[in-house]
């Protein structure tokens, strides 16, 4: 007889209670952080728009299409063939004119006569109802009946192509393989696969000024408040008493706690033309202004202050706490051997934060490249696109710019390529902190 | 270089700590801060260093007065008990680092490490960093950076309380040949009465902020000032007994154990307080004293009895290891009376 023994039991039991415990967070990795990865890169490999919906589309002849067949294909005969007015006696007008109420002497007439007949004007049309024996009287007769008959698929929607080419066909014109592909290119208003997104990027202009401008703005940041600032802060408190040192570090975490909204609308306050800057400056001989959206250099100031203040505080924290773990024996040791607080703060201090320091760098420059909801809130990227960052460049592309026309597919490349420098520089920081070692367990002493 | 402490006073905000206390400490010497933890004597090194400031007082090196120089220009020497060694430089980086403070240039630096290193053996470690080093090659570096800019004075916090128990006994020996070879004054901080009394040439004993009594090792042993010093000196400890004396025969309250005393104090009844050394109890003292043995401890060379009197008191004897006298075994060994040490109501010595 075969038994299990309890520990095998145990093994598989616990085994698969950890996969259980594990699903939600699979589930939840795979709908919130693989998922949108996965679809950035899909539309990113589009050109989807508003234009273009997120569905498919139809085919339409429409005035710019027929230009891009001119243009681009070298069609122009075809765009006018296509974009041209022509009179057809079809079942279909021959019905309308009965409806009209036309007499059934000249219904059957034109059915006998002149049906399937296709004319290039309609005075070549009319030319020829008046030769039936059974005319209309009178030309507002007339011509009321020759506009049943006028034909044109420019601006008509056809779902399909098969429609669409039944529809060419209808007005008499040939069409060859090249031609077909040229037309369907054109024609089509829904969203296609492109690499178009890319290299677009790579030509415009503005591509290059976005992207010096995130570089200003995560170093700036990084640089003056994030590391540097916070590193000033932490040691500056390190020398205060422990009540002043706790009171000044809880201001300097205000900005980090307060919401985000309300805390850019204080410096906005702070930088109107008739807010609280100008109060005090005008007075002085300044000329009032807003301060903040002046120029871009003000902007630049304004947009590495507000970011800073927030992002000084964590810093300040992991600082403050690396510092406290240096033991107090270590202070004492350099001061018996002659060391200033100046070289206390070089020689002890500073080797100390290396790795909180390098942490803190490389965290804080992951967050500043994707993060743009300040300047959002305080510049919305001006004045003129100076303080446009990449992640705001791709959410006002993608999803809310005054234009109207969201280009889903435009944002998605842009958004793409802040994936990628993500990705790449985490993995980078990951071998710098040899994140094995890391995580290995201490060495224990002797 | 001299150490004068002349009524120094240290308090933390309302609590004084040490109240005018007076030691000196003569050139070359090697003096013992000894007691009990809490009893200020970290507190007086780190006053002498610079570390804590005085609140009264003066201290001075020499002629100096250095109450209110800063530690940094003190030139003191500082062994920490955590060595407090700089994690990320080499050993020979830390052990220059006062003269690289000092902007020296590098090959005086490393001329001066290289004889420091030689001096504490420690000259194929230069490279290493302390995580790569044991507790005793952590000791010598700490050592040697306290050493390398030729202090006045080297002070040593607990420098063996992190070393184990071979290695202590090594290092007892290494501190004290190096603080002879350099002919520095030196100031020992220690709760451990073997360490003090090894390395030391005088003895501080202090307790509760005060001097007890300051004396050369053996003299300290020999002759206490107090109850608490000769309880403190001595491995395994003393064995105080409480009694009255009358004519010169002492007697515990319960009649438990009479004794006649080298001591007259006249006929009035006196209590008193008999301090009697583990190695003055044993077979064949002159003064025989019944009781049960209640615990017995083999040390290997020696072994140590408690030996309970019929009132509850407690002598201890310490013996070589011949005597195979079992618990419970009732024994009537003698007190060696001309070394019994006789302490007053208070705890001062008669």
């Amino acid at each position: 007889m075969l038994r299990a023994s309890p520990d095998g039991e145990a093994m598989s039991g616990s085994r698969i209670l950890g996969l259980l415990l594990l699903a939600p967070a699979f589930v939840f990795v795979v709908l919130f952080f693989l998922a949108p990865v996965v679809l950035t890169a899909v539309f990113a490999l589009t050109n989807m728009s508003t234009a273009t919906g997120i569905t498919g589309g139809a085919y339409q002849v429409t005035q710019s299409a027929m230009r891009e067949l001119g243009e681009r294909h070298g069609e122009q005969a075809l765009a006018d063939a296509l974009a041209r007015v022509r009179y057809t006696v079809d079942p279909a007008g021959i019905d309308a004119a009965t409806a009209e109420g036309a007499s059934t002497a000249l219904v059957s007439e034109l059915d006998r006569k002149l049906a399937g007949e296709s004319f290039d004007s309609r005075r070549e049309l009319e030319r020829a109802i008046k030769a039936l024996d059974n005319r209309p009287r009178g030309t507002r007769a007339l011509k009321s009946l020759s506009a049943l008959f006028e034909r044109s698929i420019v601006n008509t929607r056809f779902a399909t192509e098969e429609e669409f080419f039944g529809a060419v066909a209808g007005l008499g014109i040939e069409l060859n393989a090249t031609q077909r592909a040229a037309l369907l290119a054109t024609t089509y208003t829904g969203w296609t696969w492109t690499s178009e997104n890319f290299s677009r990027m790579f030509s415009l202009p503005d591509t290059k000024r976005t992207f010096l401008n995130t570089i200003i703005y995560v170093f700036a940041t990084l640089i003056v408040f994030n590391t540097g600032f916070a590193l000033v802060l932490s040691i500056v408190t390190h020398y205060m008493p422990d009540r002043p040192a706790g009171i000044f570090r809880a201001i300097w975490l205000l900005p980090r706690i307060s919401p985000p909204v309300l805390y850019v609308l204080l410096w906005k306050w702070l930088a109107w033309d008739t807010g609280f800057l100008s109060r005090i400056l005008v007075p002085l001989g300044f000329e009032s202004r807003n301060w903040m959206l002046d120029n871009p250099t003000n902007a630049w100031v304004f947009i590495v202050l507000i970011n800073g203040f927030v992002g000084a505080s964590m810093g300040m924290l992991i600082f403050s706490a690396a510092i406290k773990s240096i033991p107090v024996s270590l202070f004492y040791a350099s001061e018996v051997d002659g060391a200033n607080r100046w070289q206390q703060v070089r020689y002890v201090i500073l080797p100390q934060l290396r790795w909180p320091i390098l942490f803190i760098t490389c965290y804080q420059s992951l967050s500043l490249l994707t993060s743009f909801e300040y300047i959002l809130l305080a510049t919305e990227g001006g004045p003129g696109g100076a303080t446009k960052v990449w992640a705001l460049a791709a959410y006002l592309t993608a999803l809310n710019n005054y234009a109207g026309n969201l280009e889903y597919g435009y944002g998605a490349a842009l958004a793409l390529v802040l994936v990628v420098v993500g990705v790449i520089l985490s993995l980078a920081y990951l071998r710098l902190f040899d994140f094995k070692s890391l995580v290995a367990p201490p060495p224990i002493e002797q | 270089m001299r150490i004068l402490l002349e009524k120094f006073t240290k308090s933390f905000g309302s609590l004084t700590v040490i109240d005018e206390m007076d030691l000196e400490i003569d050139d070359g010497e090697m003096v013992a801060l000894l007691g009990p933890s809490g009893c200020g004597k970290s507190t007086t090194l780190f006053a002498i260093c610079g570390i804590h400031r005085v609140s009264g007082g003066r201290i001075l090196f020499g002629d100096r007065d250095v109450s209110s120089v800063p530690s940094q220009q003190r030139n003191v020497g500082v062994v920490f008990q955590s060595y407090a060694l700089y994690p990320h430089l080499t050993v020979a980086q830390n052990i220059g680092f006062p003269l690289m403070i000092r902007k020296e240039s590098n090959a005086d630096i490393a001329r001066k490490v290289d004889e420091i290193a030689e001096l504490v053996h420690i000259g194929n470690l230069l490279e290493r960093r302390p995580a790569q080093l044991s507790g005793g090659q952590q000791q010598r570096v700490a050592l040697a950076r306290a050493l390398v800019r030729k202090p006045d004075v080297l002070l040593l916090d607990e420098p063996l309380a992190n070393l184990d128990a071979k290695l202590r006994l090594e290092m007892r020996s290494e501190i004290r040949r190096i603080q002879r070879e350099t002919g520095i004054t030196a100031v020992l901080v220690t709760h451990d009465q073997v360490e003090a009394m090894s390395m030391c040439d005088r003895i501080a004993i202090m307790n509760e902020g005060r001097i007890v009594q300051i004396a050369e090792p053996m003299e300290m042993y020999d002759n206490p000032a107090s109850d608490f010093v000769a309880g403190f000196l001595g491995n395994p400890p003393i064995a105080f007994v409480d009694g009255v004396v009358t004519n010169g025969r002492f007697a515990t309250a319960s009649g438990a154990m009479t004794v006649s005393l080298p001591f007259n104090a006249g006929e009035r009844e006196r209590k008193i307080r008999l301090g009697i050394r583990p190695e003055f109890f044993r077979p064949g003292g002159t003064q025989p004293v019944a009781g049960k043995i209640t615990f017995v401890e083999a040390q290997g060379r020696e072994t140590l009895y408690d030996v309970a009197l019929e009132d509850g008191q407690i002598l201890r004897s310490i013996q070589t290891a011949t005597n195979a006298a079992t618990v419970g075994e009732k024994v009537n060994w003698g007190i060696d009376v001309e070394r019994i040490l006789m302490f007053d109501e208070d705890g001062a010595r008669l």
